[in-house]
């Protein structure tokens, strides 16, 4: 690394981040519940074409495919986005396991029945689908994260079944995960009676009052969320990805609120939560973390000095995507104390503008969609808010209004480099014209 | 030979391989240059001849070091000037010389 660091990033925040980033548990919890972001995305899809908000197209789609049309379109949506926590509680499982070396795939099969038997089930035989779902997710990583570190308990300290060489090795393997199985469908089961002869009735519930609702009331809050983001830009200014560690620890709180919207935008609620993975995804880190699509413009329209539109050409076509690395580490942010001080600013005003214009209802919420945060802005909140214009348009004002927070500090970066360029050329036409004029006398 | 460039999404590195890919190409070198999310990199450093970190993910250097001395693959930082500047150039010698190493 060529640039000089301060001590207290080497050996204080490196150290922390590289902690959580590399602590197993939160990675497993990360990468099991981003399993189910494939079907998210596919299940969006559907969505939209179901709820597509222009009459015409309503009316057009049901004189071709009847009346129910919008309901058959909307099969798919509950075999993507109805079992993210089932998906989660193989996943989470399958990843703790992973990183403990010991079969993922046993580990997972048996976190998905333990989060099974913690269900009640309607009528004796139905599984109640919105509890596979979003109002899972907390569920799904207690006993992803539980199941695993029983199933690893018993296999690292040898408690299972052994079976003779000649065995073939896939047999054996399926009876190594009988003991653990067992262990943690009896722990389950035992539970679940224990609870119903409560008067909370059911696992679920007693996960949804006593972890889900608060955590869910912290990271859901405008404070909450603004500690989130501040986190992330502050970790960026430091050439740390803040988005990656952050995203970590709030997936399930934001991925959970995004899905409660989805719901509620199905069944033609008032959509419940403000906070959703997609406020981040689309409405605040737009270009990028630190919301510097504007700045990606004044550098390849506006600059002056020859280093910047240089970069301009670099920045600007990846900025659209929401791509931002090249300026962050070209222009640069990371490590400019000046630049920093828009780069957190302007995200902390843009959630703010979103999150009260959303709150005041000018601006629809967001509907639950899964817009991949590639997605160019203007087009994202459109989509994300399930077709409003007005998430476009909050969208605009937010850059617009980044733009000018910007603007001051990218004017005073070009100048500087503008003259630091002059006086290399100047001092560059003294040497080369000097020795010749001395050759002359 | 392999180059295998890793940061969160395997995004931006991308950016940096199709320039990596360009100055291979101008020096007539017969290279392979992929980027990778993060949490690849434990099932691709196998295949891999180097393996370049985004400045943005070097927290995670201790650990992947860590992998890449097990199964004798060099790892390293990319310089975020060089990131920043998205330079093809530099990298690509960068992980030349840390294969000579």
């Amino acid at each position: 690394m060529s640039e000089t660091k301060g001590n207290f990033i080497d050996e204080k925040l490196l150290p922390i981040a590289g902690k959580i980033a590399s602590q197993r548990h939160l990675i497993a919890l990360r990468d099991g519940i981003m399993l189910a972001m494939p079907l998210i995305i596919i299940g969006s899809l559907f969505l939209i074409i179901a709820n597509f908000p222009i009459q015409a197209y309503q009316n057009f789609m049901a004189g071709i495919f009847g009346k129910n049309w919008a309901t058959v379109a909307q099969y798919p949506v509950n075999a993507t986005f109805s079992i993210m926590g089932l998906v989660a509680a193989f996943g989470i499982a399958y990843y703790l396991a992973q990183s403990y070396k010991v079969d993922p795939l046993s580990s997972g099969i048996i976190s998905v029945a333990a989060f099974l038997l913690a269900i009640p089930l309607d009528k004796l035989s139905d599984i109640p689908l919105a509890l596979l779902g979003s109002q899972g997710l907390f569920m799904a990583i207690i006993f992803g994260l539980g199941s695993a570190e029983i199933y690893r308990f018993f296999i690292q300290k040898n408690i299972t079944i052994k079976m003779p060489d000649s065995v073939p090795p896939a047999v054996s393997k399926s009876f190594s995960a009988l003991i653990p199985g067992f262990a943690v469908v009896l722990l389950v089961w035992v539970l679940r009676i224990l609870v119903e002869n409560t008067s909370i009735g059911s696992i679920p519930n007693v996960i949804t009052s006593v972890i889900g609702k608060p955590l869910s009331m912290v990271g859901g809050s405008y404070g909450g969320s603004l500690i989130a983001e501040f986190c992330i830009v502050f970790l960026w200014s430091f050439g740390i990805h803040g988005a990656n560690i952050v995203g970590g620890i709030m997936a399930p709180i934001w991925y959970g609120a995004m899905d409660a919207n989805r719901v509620a935008f199905q069944a033609h609620h008032m959509l419940p939560n403000i906070i959703t993975q997609q406020i981040f995804d689309n409405f605040i880190n737009l270009g990028g973390s630190g919301t510097t699509i504007a700045l990606a413009f004044m550098i390849a329209f506006l600059a002056k000095s020859q280093q910047l539109r240089a970069l301009g050409k670099l920045v600007v076509g990846p900025a659209i995507f929401n791509i931002n690395e090249p300026i962050l580490f070209g222009l640069p942010i990371v490590m400019n104390p000046m630049m920093i001080i828009p780069f957190v600013v302007s995200p902390i005003v843009a959630l703010t503008t979103t999150y009260f214009s959303m709150k005041l209802g000018w601006v629809a919420l967001t509907a639950g969609i899964a817009v991949p945060w590639t997605t160019p802005p203007i087009i994202s909140g459109y989509l994300a808010t399930g077709g409003h214009i007005s998430g476009a348009i909050i969208q605009l004002v937010n850059i617009v209004i980044t733009f000018f927070i910007y603007f001051p500090f990218f004017r005073a970066v070009d100048k500087q480099k503008l003259k630091e360029e002059e006086e290399y050329n100047k001092e560059h036409n003294i040497t080369v014209g000097s020795p010749a004029e001395t050759l002359q006398a | 030979m392999k180059i295998v460039l890793c940061c969160a999404a395997g995004m931006s590195t991308s950016l940096l391989v199709s320039k990596m890919e360009t100055a291979s190409k101008l020096q007539n070198k017969d290279n392979t240059i992929i980027a990778i999310p993060a949490e690849q990199v434990p099932s691709e450093i196998d295949s891999a001849d180097v393996l370049l970190l985004g400045p943005q993910v070097r927290y995670l250097l201790a650990k992947f070091k860590k992998l890449g001395e097990e199964k004798n693959v060099p790892v390293d930082v990319i310089g975020s000037i060089e990131y920043g500047t998205m330079n093809g150039e530099k990298v690509l010698a960068q992980a030349e010389r840390l294969i000579k190493k």
